[in-house]
């Protein structure tokens, strides 16, 4: 009896996986935990093993296809054993308990890997032989290349808008002086591989007697293109469907920070021999948010559907940035933990992203996120939702401002903050109530003990 | 010059040859005073009399024997068909006589004769009279099958088939009929086996055969005022087939519509497909390629279903800009 493998539903907003690529062909012996193929959900790129040990007899999808949660993706069992010819689409035994391919028992073998996508497998580009024949004229890979055809199929003239425009170069071959053309039929020279510096790009005999010379650098470097895949093209996805659908209201403020400057130093110590990190403000701040969203219940929520979800728990993402894109890992209930095990969890949390070792699970269920740019020269920002959450807190740098205290000009450490929030289920008034008590709990934190 | 139906141009072809070559007669059902199923020999048998236009009876496999063997003997026959539909009826004589006779004696004896018959849907004939079944006859080898579709290449090609020393049979299209077009008063031959460019164009090539060739046109016209240029190209005769002329024109355009009135499942269309995607211009194609044929099942007798079981114009234009990604 054959034995399914389908699409694993690796987070609660996943709907449908990405196949990125196949490890094993049809026909090719599998063993328990050996890495089928790789997919892109929603969220991450990730590797999913068997759970079988067999023939690989099916491959129903080929890569790049979007195939839903729990649909069959292949079969494995003994060889000759009948599989369907077609799709047999929802998997029949996916919701049984045992059911293998649970995201936590391939936790071993988890990883992220969102640089990696494009151009590894070029043979298996959609592309027409027109387009196939221009590339291998002009020696360019298809893999890089953007189709416009259905299914992102490449066409010829998506070759050739890739490549530097040779057609320039070939209606400058039309026009050349006489003389021009004279002396490049004398010294041999190809009329076509020159860019001519006249009108529409007529070739003068200065022209042709500077391309003789060995590699004059008038060739024009096109510019750098790439596949638009992988974690750039999630966050991009993540980022317009937040913007377009949710409208966002952001307000800013300014919080003092001198307290919080103060108690950090006397932190410092303290929370480095318990954990070996050192503190730092994000996990300051994270604590405060954590306190403030319990005050605010109706900040920390979800619109799912018709229905707004009021979470009890306070999970808060934390944005991180890498190379290429951004990871947001959930620190669970922040709101119970203290300062050492923030810190701690932060820490990790942002080494496992840009390492990219994060688990599925690591990066799901947050209620809040913080996005602090206050490590550069930014006051503030209009941070984007991170959706299905409804606020968003964004922070700037700690710059000492002159402020009115007590009928006194003093300068303090001032940090800038935006928060934006989905008008849809957050009105103004509980927002600007809900950052004003955060305001107020960074400038007393000893408000983080009641 | 002076404009000739297409009718007109097969029955001048025909007059022609006869007041030239003795050898060359007429056969078939009511071509005498009546003057065949669509009028084609009408007033033919006042001129050339009962022996060289004769009427026979109403059984296409005597009609089809008698041809043959009169070929054997030296004479020229044509033979009409009323329909083309009836060609099931002529089947064993021209695939197992006709076709076989030539080859099987080493080349001792030869069938030089011309089947012509009215073929395709669009008169309201229904399903035993409207058939398009050129597929069958392009798969035997030693038949020759032409599809003209304007009055100048039926003159021209049909003088080509009498002249030939192998069975042709020569498909006229119900609706070409009435077409018109300028046609030379003196004989003229069109060599078969010679494709003929209708209407030249970059962006994309379509290879229609007989009335789908009018439809073409009309589609290319359409899509001309949307700026994609259409090379239309009529094949003119399936055996022997101008391949190469396709070749050249999709190298050009990179890509390719096949129209035929056919049904589509194991029609012509897919005969040239498959030559495409073997010959040179494969590296070429920029787009799959498209057929375009008749649905499979019998052609209804409701006129609207009629029209509705065979390709238009409009179902041209669409696949040409399916195959530019311009829809």
């Amino acid at each position: 009896m054959p034995k399914e493998i389908f699409m694993p539903k690796l987070s609660s907003t996943m709907q449908v996986g990405t196949l990125l690529q196949w490890f094993k062909e049809e026909g090719d012996s599998v063993e328990v935990g050996e890495p089928l193929f790789e997919i892109m959900t929603d969220k991450i790129n990730i590797e999913v093993e068997s759970y079988e040990d067999g023939i690989l007899l099916k491959r129903y999808f080929e890569e790049d296809d979007e195939v839903p949660i729990n649909h069959v993706v292949g079969y494995i069992g003994e060889a000759g054993e009948e599989v369907p010819e077609s799709p047999p689409g929802e998997s029949g035994v996916s919701n049984k308990p045992d059911s293998p391919k649970s995201p936590e028992s391939s936790e071993q073998q988890t990883e992220t890997a969102p640089q990696e996508q494009p151009s590894e497998q070029p043979e298996k580009v959609r592309a027409t032989p027109a387009a196939r024949r221009v590339a291998r004229e002009r020696e360019v890979s298809l893999a890089e290349i953007e189709g416009s055809g259905p299914k992102g199929r490449v066409h010829q003239a998506d070759v050739e808008s890739f490549t530097t425009t040779a057609s320039a170069a070939a209606s400058s071959a039309s026009s050349a002086t006489p003389l021009a053309q004279k002396v490049a039929k004398a010294e041999g020279v190809e009329l076509q591989d020159i860019a001519g510096s006249g009108p529409r790009g007529k070739i003068y005999r200065a022209d042709v007697e500077k391309a003789k010379q060995p590699e004059a650098a008038s060739q024009t470097v096109p510019a750098k293109r790439v596949k638009m895949a992988g974690m750039r093209k999630i966050v991009a996805d993540r980022m317009l469907h937040s913007k377009t659908t949710a409208p966002h209201v952001t307000l800013n403020s300014e919080i003092d920070m001198v307290e919080v400057v103060a108690m950090r130093k006397r932190l410092l110590d303290p929370v480095e021999k318990q954990t070996g990190y050192r503190i730092s403000y994000t996990e300051i701040i994270m604590k405060a948010t954590a306190h403030a969203l319990k005050r605010h219940p109706n900040i920390n929520i979800s619109l799912e559907g018709n229905e707004i979800v009021q979470h009890d728990a306070v999970h808060i993402g934390l944005a991180v940035a890498l190379e290429d894109g951004l990871l947001v890992p959930v620190i669970k209930d922040a709101d119970r933990k203290g300062l050492a095990e923030l810190t701690a969890d932060c820490k990790s949390a942002g080494q496992k992203a840009k390492s990219g070792k994060l688990k599925p699970d690591e990066m799901s269920e947050g209620t809040f996120t913080i996005s602090n740019l206050g490590m550069y020269a930014v006051d503030t920002f209009n941070p984007v939702i991170n959706q299905p959450e409804s606020a968003i807190l964004g922070i700037g740098r700690i710059n000492e401002k002159p402020v009115g205290v007590d009928g006194q000009i003093v300068l303090r450490p001032m940090m800038g903050v935006s928060l934006s929030f989905d008008h849809r289920v957050i009105d103004g008034a509980p927002a600007a109530a809900f950052l004003t008590d955060l305001k107020a709990i960074l400038e007393n934190p000893l408000e983080l003990l009641m | 010059m002076r404009e000739l139906t297409y009718l007109e141009a097969v029955r001048e072809a025909m007059s022609q040859e006869m007041r030239e070559n003795e050898d060359v007669f007429i056969l078939g059902e009511d071509i005498g005073v009546y003057g065949g199923a669509f009028g084609v020999t009408r007033g033919m048998i006042e001129e050339f009399g009962p022996e060289r236009i004769r009427n026979t009876p109403i059984s296409e496999a005597a009609i089809s024997g008698t041809a043959v063997g009169a070929a054997l003997t030296g004479m020229r026959p044509i033979l009409e068909l009323q329909f083309s539909d009836f060609m099931t009826i002529a089947m064993d004589n021209m695939v197992n006589q006709a076709a076989k006779i030539r080859y099987m004696y080493g080349g001792k004896g030869k069938v030089p004769m011309v089947l012509r018959t009215p073929a395709g849907s669009g008169t309201g004939a229904a399903a035993q009279h409207s058939q398009s079944l050129e597929a069958w006859m392009a798969h035997i080898p030693g038949l020759k099958v032409v599809q003209p579709s304007t009055a100048y290449d039926a003159k021209g090609l049909l003088k080509a088939a009498i002249d030939d020393d192998n069975p042709v049979i020569f498909y006229e299209h119900k609706l070409c009929y009435r077409t018109k077009s300028d046609v030379p008063e003196e004989a003229y031959s069109i060599p078969l086996g010679k494709a003929d460019i209708k209407k030249e164009g970059t962006d994309v090539t379509i290879v229609a055969t007989a009335i789908m060739v009018h439809k073409s046109l009309e589609a290319a016209e359409e899509l001309e005022k949307e700026g994609i240029h259409v090379e239309v190209i009529d094949p003119r005769t399936l055996v022997p087939l101008d391949i190469e002329t396709i070749v050249q024109s999709v190298k050009k355009t990179g890509r390719l519509v096949v129209v035929h009135e056919a049904v589509k499942r194991g029609g012509f269309g897919g005969e040239i497909a498959s030559l495409i995607a073997e010959s040179e211009a494969f590296d070429y194609l920029d787009a799959p390629i498209k057929r375009l044929g008749g649905k499979a099942v019998p052609i209804p007798y409701n006129p609207e279903l009629e029209k509705a079981a065979v390709p238009g114009v409009s179902d041209i234009v669409t696949a040409v800009k399916e195959t530019l990604n311009r829809l």
